[in-house]
C-alpha cells in the first residue's frame, strides 16, 4: 500500500510506453491508468505544436493518445490552470488530470481559493522544474551561443545545471549560469522561483535523486496526498507501474539539488529586487515602466489571481477609459488586488507588449507582504489577506450608500467623469 | 506531431487588424470559437498582443453577420439563393460591360481580407471584363509609399523588418504613432529604448509614441518636405553626407543639394527652431546605423508621394539603406495592405508589381491565364476614389469586397451620393455595414477565423491564416464566391478547390513570390518576399548592394515644399488632423463588437488645445460642433496640450465623424486624398 509521505522510484512496465518514455515513463503510465480507470475524464497535457519550441495544450480523453505527449518542453511556458478556468469550466463537472510545474500548482490553489476551479475534480502530478525558457529567446540562444541552427534541434533538456541540446550530428551543453550572464536562459521569474518540487500536487515527480541501477530508468515520486497514493496504488495493481523505495542517498541528493536551486533563486531575488531601488526610487521606477502600458489587458487575462468580471480597472471613476498613457491608477489597482497572492508565474511579464517587468514588480511586493504578514500564496488553501474582507457584505454596504466610488474624495477625480 | 484527438484546440493564425501581422492562437472548444491565447513561438510578437488582437475573436460570431445573399427589391433587401444572386450579378455586369466597355466597371478590394481573395477579384476583373479598374484601399493609406519608395529605391515596400530596429543606433519616427496604430512594432522601439537607443519622434502632436522619444519635434502640420530639406541643408553644409555611398549607389545628389540650399532656414514654414533642426540632422547623419519609420502622417496628404521621397532622400544622402539597422520603413496600416498591392489588385500592375503597360508582362499574363494574345488592357485603370467620383458618369457597375466606403473614404456625403448613382453595386462583406444600403446585392463572405489563406505584413512577410471554425449560415469563402461568378460566365482558370490553389495560381505568374510556398509558410518564421525560387530563403532586408530599380541605383530628388490644398483661414481658422486610436480599427465594424473596446471609446472625440478651449469657453468633455467646407460633425472635446494651439485632432473610426469634414483633393502622383489636413471652424453648441 502506498501512503502519503512515501518516497519511491517508479517506472512503467507497459512495453508501449517504455519505447517512448523518458526516465521510466511513470507519469505517462499514471495518466494512462487514470484515464482507463475513469479516475479522470480527461488529461490536460502539453504537446509540440509547430516544433519543439511551441508548447500547445491538448485535452486527452483517449488513453492511447497519452504516450504521444511524452517528454518535457522547457520552452513551453504555458500556465494550465487559467486555461481550465477559462475554457474548461473550472473543472466544475469534469475530472481532469494535469501535469504541473511549480507555478501551475500554485496557480491551481489560488484559483481554487477564489472558487474558480474545483480542486476536488483535479488530480495534479507535479514535476520538478528548474525553470523554462521563452521560445523565441531559446531559438536565439541556440543560434548565438551554441552556433547551431535551432531548426535542426530535436531535443533539449536542463540537466546538472546545463541547458543541453541534441541535434542532427551532435549534442552540446552550456551552463545555465553562463547563458544567463549573457542575457539568455530562463525567464526572469523562473530564476527567482523557489517552487522547484511542487509538493502541493498529489504526486511530486522528477529525476532528481534517482541513483544506482535505476538512474535514468525510473522517476522519483514523492506521494503528497491520499489522492496521489490511490492513483499510485491503482496503477501498480493494474500492472502498469512498478515501484521500489527510493535510495536514501538519493533522497539526500534530491534535497541538495533543491537547496542549491533555492540558493540560486535567492541570488537572483537579491539581484533583481535591489535593482528596483527602494521607497520613492522604486515608485519612480514602477511609474516610468508602467507609463508605456497600452491597456491590452493581457496581464489580467493571463493572471491566475484575476477573475473578476467587473474588473475595478474598468470603473470609469477609477481609470478614465479610452486614454493613453493609461492612468497610473490602473496599475495601482492591479498591485493592490494581486500582490498578496502573486505566485510569480511570470505570465503578465511574458505577454506584456510594452516590455513592463510586471512579474518582477508584483513579485517584489509579494515578498515584502509575505515578510509583513506571513502569508505564502500558492502552497495551500489558506486565504490571502484581502479575503478577510467579506466581498459580498462590503459590496452590500457600498450599494446602500448608493455608490461604489469609495475613493472619490481621496483622489478627487476630474469633474464630470 | 502525432495527431491527438483533443476537444480543446489551438489554431495558430495571423491577427486580422494591423500590418504588423502578429501571430495568435484562436482557441476552439467543442467546435466553438472561445478565445485568443498567446502564440509565444511567434518571431513577430512572441505571444504579445494589443487590445485589438487580444479580443479579435469576439467580433467573429456576433449579431449582424450576413448569412445569406441579399437582393434589393424596391427599397428592401430580400434573402435570395446563391444561384439567384450570382445569376443577377453576371447578368448585370455583362450588360454594363457590353454597353459601356471595360471602363464602365469598377472593382475594389479590402486590404483586410486574405491575399487569395484579392488575387481572385483582380483576376475576375481582368479576365472577365478586360479592365484595369481594380484597386484596393492602400490608395487611402500607403499608396504614396508604393509610388514614392518605388521612385526612390525601385521597390514600394518597407526595406527592413520590424525587429531590425534593435540593430539601429538611432530611430527616427516620423508621422507615425506606432504605439497606437502598430503596437507590436512599437514594442520593438520600446525594446530599443530599454537598450539605450536614442529615439527622435517627429509629430505635430504629443502622441503616445512621442512620449517614448528622447527628442520630440513638434512641427507645423504637413510641412514635412520643408523640414526634411532643412535637415539635409545642414547635413550637406557640415559635410556629413555619405560621399562614397552617394557616388557608388545613387543618382540625383546635385538636384537635391540645389534644392536643400533653398531651405537653409525654413522655420517660418515648419515652425521648428533652427538649433533643433540642425541637431536632429546631425544626429541622424552621424549615427552609424539610423532607421526611419514613418506612417500615414507622411502619406495622407496631397504631397504624400513627395513626402515619402523626402524620407528616401534623407536615407540615401546618409547611406542609411541596404543593411541591418537602417532603412526606410512605412508601417503598413492594414493586416494585408501590403498583400493586396502585391496581388495586383492595383490599376497598373499585375501580381508582384509587373507593370500592365509593358507588352511582355501582358503577354506573359495572357498566356498564364489562357487569354487571347493582345486582350489585356495596357491603360492605367481608375483608382479607388476616382472610381467613386466617376460613379454614374463612366462607371455604372461596381464590386466592393470588404470595404465600407461610406465611413472610411473622405467626404462621406459625396460617397453616398456617388454610390447611389450606380446602375448596379455588389457588396461582399461579413457584416451589414453603413455602405450596404447603397448596394443592389449583398453577399455573405467569411472572416479571418473561418478561412485559410495568407496576409502579407508590412515587413513583406507572408503569414498564414488558418481556419478555426465554419462561417455562419450560407456564407462562403470570398475567393469561392468570385470563382462562382467566373464559372457562371464560362471563364477558365477559376477552378480552385482551396486557398492554396489560388495562391499557387498566383505564384505561377509572379516571379518575386514564386518561392513562397504554403509548405514554407508552415514555419512560424515564414518567408519575406522577394523569394524567386523554392530554395531561396527570402529577403528580410531589401537593397543590399544594389537597389531594386532597373539601373540598380537609388534616386534622390530635389523636392519643393507645397502647402496643403486647404489651409486655415479667417473663416475656417483651425487645422484638423486625423489619426487612429489603439482601441478601434477603421470603421469599427469589428472592434465595436468587442465589449471592452466599445467601453474604452464608444464615440468620437476631438483633441483641442487648452488655450483654444479657454478662448472659446469650451469645458472638458463638452459637446462641440466642428464644420468644414464639406460638412459638420458633433463630437466631445478633450482639452489637452497634446495638440498645438489652432490644431485639432480626431480619429477616423466613427461614422458621421471626421470624414464628414475631410478633403477629397488628391496627391497628383498617387491619387491619395488629403485626409490628414483640412481647415475647420469650432463652435459651442448653444445650450437648449
Amino acid at each position: 500500500m502506498t501512503k502519503k509521505g512515501d518516497m519511491l522510484y517508479a517506472w512503467t512496465t507497459d512495453a508501449e510506453i517504455q519505447k517512448k518514455a523518458e526516465l521510466g515513463g511513470a507519469v505517462t503510465a499514471l495518466w494512462k491508468y487514470a484515464l482507463e480507470s475513469k479516475m479522470v475524464d480527461a488529461v490536460l497535457a502539453v504537446t509540440k505544436g509547430a516544433d519543439l519550441y511551441d508548447a500547445v495544450p491538448v485535452l486527452i480523453t483517449d488513453p492511447a493518445d497519452i504516450a504521444k505527449t511524452a517528454g518535457s518542453l522547457h520552452c513551453g511556458t504555458l500556465l494550465l490552470p487559467k486555461l481550465i478556468k477559462k475554457y474548461l469550466d473550472g473543472a466544475k463537472n469534469k475530472k481532469i488530470g494535469v501535469t504541473v510545474k511549480g507555478c501551475d500548482a500554485m496557480a491551481f490553489y489560488e484559483l481554487a481559493k477564489r472558487k474558480q476551479i474545483n480542486l476536488d475534480n483535479v488530480i495534479m502530478i507535479g514535476v520538478n522544474c528548474g525553470g523554462s525558457v521563452s521560445p523565441v529567446l531559446a531559438r536565439k540562444m541556440i543560434a548565438d551561443k551554441y552556433g547551431v541552427d535551432p531548426n535542426i534541434v530535436h531535443k533539449e533538456e536542463i540537466d546538472k545545471g546545463q541547458f543541453i541540446i541534441e541535434y542532427e550530428g551532435g549534442h552540446k551543453g552550456i551552463s545555465v549560469d553562463e547563458l544567463e550572464e549573457a542575457g539568455y536562459g530562463r525567464r526572469s521569474n523562473c530564476r527567482r522561483c523557489k517552487m522547484k518540487i511542487p509538493r502541493q500536487a498529489d504526486l511530486a515527480c522528477g529525476n532528481w535523486g534517482v541513483i544506482g541501477p535505476k538512474a535514468g530508468k525510473a522517476t522519483f515520486v514523492e506521494v503528497c496526498s491520499e489522492k496521489g497514493a490511490a492513483l499510485m496504488d491503482g496503477a501498480v495493481k493494474k500492472g502498469i507501474l512498478a515501484t521500489e523505495a527510493a535510495n536514501p542517498k538519493g533522497l539526500e541528493i534530491r534535497a541538495k539539488i533543491e537547496g542549491a536551486m533555492f540558493k540560486l533563486a535567492d541570488k537572483w531575488r537579491k539581484h533583481d529586487f535591489e535593482a528596483l531601488g527602494e521607497g520613492k526610487d522604486r515608485l519612480k521606477y514602477i511609474m516610468t515602466e508602467t507609463s508605456r502600458c497600452i491597456k491590452c489587458y493581457q496581464c489580467i487575462d493571463q493572471c491566475p489571481i484575476c477573475y473578476c468580471v467587473d474588473c475595478t480597472t474598468k470603473n470609469p471613476a477609477m481609470v478614465p477609459p479610452g486614454e493613453l498613457p493609461v492612468n497610473f491608477m490602473f496599475h495601482l489597482i492591479r498591485y493592490s488586488h494581486i500582490a498578496d497572492s502573486c505566485v510569480n508565474c511570470g505570465q503578465c511579464e511574458e505577454v506584456c507588449p510594452a516590455e513592463i517587468p510586471n512579474a518582477l514588480i508584483m513579485h517584489s511586493q509579494q515578498v515584502e507582504l509575505e515578510k509583513m504578514f506571513g502569508h505564502t500564496p500558492g502552497v495551500n488553501m489558506e486565504l490571502p489577506l484581502m479575503a478577510y474582507v467579506e466581498e459580498k457584505e462590503e459590496r452590500a454596504r457600498l450599494n446602500n450608500t448608493g455608490s461604489d466610488m469609495i475613493y472619490q474624495n481621496v483622489f478627487s477625480p476630474v469633474k464630470g467623469r | 506531431m502525432e495527431e491527438i484527438k483533443s476537444t480543446l484546440k489551438y489554431v495558430p493564425t495571423t491577427c486580422p487588424y494591423c500590418g504588423v501581422g502578429c501571430t495568435l492562437n484562436l482557441v476552439v472548444n467543442d467546435g466553438k470559437l472561445v478565445g485568443v491565447e498567446p502564440f509565444k513561438r511567434s518571431p513577430i510578437n512572441e505571444g504579445k498582443l494589443c487590445p485589438k488582437g487580444a479580443t479579435c475573436w469576439e467580433s467573429v460570431d456576433k449579431p449582424g453577420r450576413l448569412t445569406k445573399p441579399l437582393i434589393k427589391k424596391g427599397d428592401k433587401f430580400e434573402e435570395a439563393s446563391w444561384d439567384e444572386a450570382i445569376d443577377l450579378i453576371v447578368k448585370k455586369f455583362t450588360e454594363i460591360h457590353k454597353a459601356g466597355g471595360p471602363k464602365a466597371l469598377g472593382f475594389q478590394t479590402s486590404c483586410r481580407t486574405v491575399n487569395e481573395d484579392c488575387y481572385a477579384l483582380q483576376k475576375l476583373a481582368r479576365v472577365g471584363f478586360l479592365t484595369n479598374n481594380v484597386d484596393n484601399c492602400a490608395r487611402i493609406c500607403h499608396g504614396p509609399s508604393v509610388a514614392g519608395l518605388s521612385l526612390s529605391f525601385g521597390s514600394g515596400a518597407a526595406t527592413n523588418p520590424f525587429e531590425d530596429v534593435l540593430n539601429a543606433d538611432l530611430i527616427v519616427m516620423w508621422g507615425s504613432n506606432a504605439v497606437e496604430a502598430h503596437p507590436l512594432a512599437a514594442r520593438r522601439v520600446m525594446q530599443a529604448k530599454k537598450k539605450g537607443t536614442p529615439i527622435i519622434v517627429v509629430d505635430p502632436r504629443y502622441s503616445a509614441t512621442a512620449r517614448l522619444a528622447d527628442t520630440w519635434v513638434r512641427f507645423t502640420p504637413s510641412t514635412h518636405i520643408a523640414l526634411a530639406n532643412n535637415m539635409m541643408y545642414y547635413i550637406i553644409k557640415e559635410g556629413l553626407e555619405d560621399k562614397e555611398f552617394i557616388k557608388e549607389r545613387t543618382k540625383g545628389f546635385e538636384d537635391l543639394k540645389k534644392m536643400a540650399e533653398k531651405y537653409a532656414d525654413a522655420t517660418k514654414i515648419h515652425g521648428v527652431p533652427q538649433e533643433t533642426v540642425r541637431d536632429i540632422a546631425i544626429q541622424y547623419a552621424k549615427a552609424k546605423n539610423a532607421v526611419i519609420i514613418y506612417c500615414l502622417g507622411i502619406t495622407e496628404l496631397t504631397t504624400g508621394t513627395d513626402n515619402v521621397r523626402s524620407m528616401g532622400n534623407l536615407a540615401l544622402l546618409t547611406g542609411n539603406v541596404g543593411r541591418p539597422g537602417v532603412g526606410v520603413n512605412p508601417l503598413r496600416g492594414q493586416n494585408n495592405v501590403q498583400g493586396a498591392c502585391d496581388m495586383g489588385a492595383y490599376p497598373n500592375v499585375y501580381a508582384g508589381y509587373q507593370a500592365c503597360s509593358v507588352p511582355e508582362n501582358r503577354a506573359k499574363i495572357e498566356k498564364a491565364w489562357g487569354l487571347a494574345a493582345g486582350s489585356l488592357p495596357d491603360w492605367y485603370g481608375s483608382t479607388l476614389t476616382e472610381q467613386i467620383n466617376d460613379c454614374g458618369e463612366v462607371i455604372k457597375g461596381m464590386y466592393i469586397l470588404g470595404l465600407n466606403p461610406v465611413v472610411t473614404y473622405p467626404d462621406s456625403n459625396h460617397v453616398k451620393k456617388c454610390l447611389d448613382k450606380l446602375d448596379f453595386c455588389v457588396i461582399q462583406d461579413i457584416y451589414w455595414t453603413e455602405s450596404c444600403q447603397h448596394a443592389d446585392v449583398v453577399l455573405p463572405g467569411t472572416c479571418f477565423a473561418e478561412k485559410d489563406g495568407t496576409f502579407t505584413s508590412g515587413e513583406r512577410r507572408v503569414n498564414r491564416v488558418r481556419k478555426a471554425v465554419d462561417g455562419p449560415g450560407e456564407s462562403k469563402y470570398d475567393w469561392e464566391i468570385i470563382g462562382m461568378i467566373a464559372k457562371k460566365m464560362g471563364l477558365k482558370g477559376f477552378d480552385w478547390k482551396s486557398a492554396k490553389d489560388v495562391w499557387d495560381d498566383m505564384r505561377a505568374c509572379t516571379p518575386n513570390m514564386f518561392g513562397v510556398t504554403y509548405e514554407k509558410m508552415e514555419k512560424p518564421e515564414s518567408v519575406h518576399w522577394p523569394c524567386p525560387t523554392e530554395e531561396h530563403p527570402g529577403t528580410p532586408i531589401l537593397h543590399c548592394g544594389k537597389f531594386s530599380a532597373a539601373d540598380g541605383k537609388g534616386t534622390m530628388f530635389g523636392l519643393e515644399y507645397r502647402p496643403p490644398a486647404e489651409v486655415a483661414d479667417a473663416e475656417y481658422p483651425y487645422t484638423m488632423m486625423t489619426g487612429r486610436l489603439i482601441f478601434h480599427y477603421h470603421s469599427r465594424t469589428q472592434t465595436d463588437r468587442c465589449a471592452d473596446l466599445h467601453r474604452e471609446v464608444p464615440e468620437s472625440y476631438v483633441q483641442i488645445n487648452t488655450e483654444d478651449a479657454k478662448e472659446l469657453g469650451i469645458r472638458q468633455h463638452e459637446k462641440i460642433k466642428i464644420t468644414s467646407r464639406r460638412g459638420e460633425t458633433i463630437t466631445t472635446a478633450r482639452v489637452t496640450d497634446d495638440v498645438a494651439p489652432k490644431v485639432l485632432y480626431m480619429t477616423m473610426h466613427f461614422a458621421d465623424g471626421v470624414n464628414n469634414l475631410t478633403n477629397t483633393v488628391l496627391d497628383p502622383m498617387s491619387k491619395m486624398p488629403e485626409l490628414k489636413h483640412c481647415a475647420v471652424k469650432v463652435e459651442k453648441i448653444k445650450e437648449a
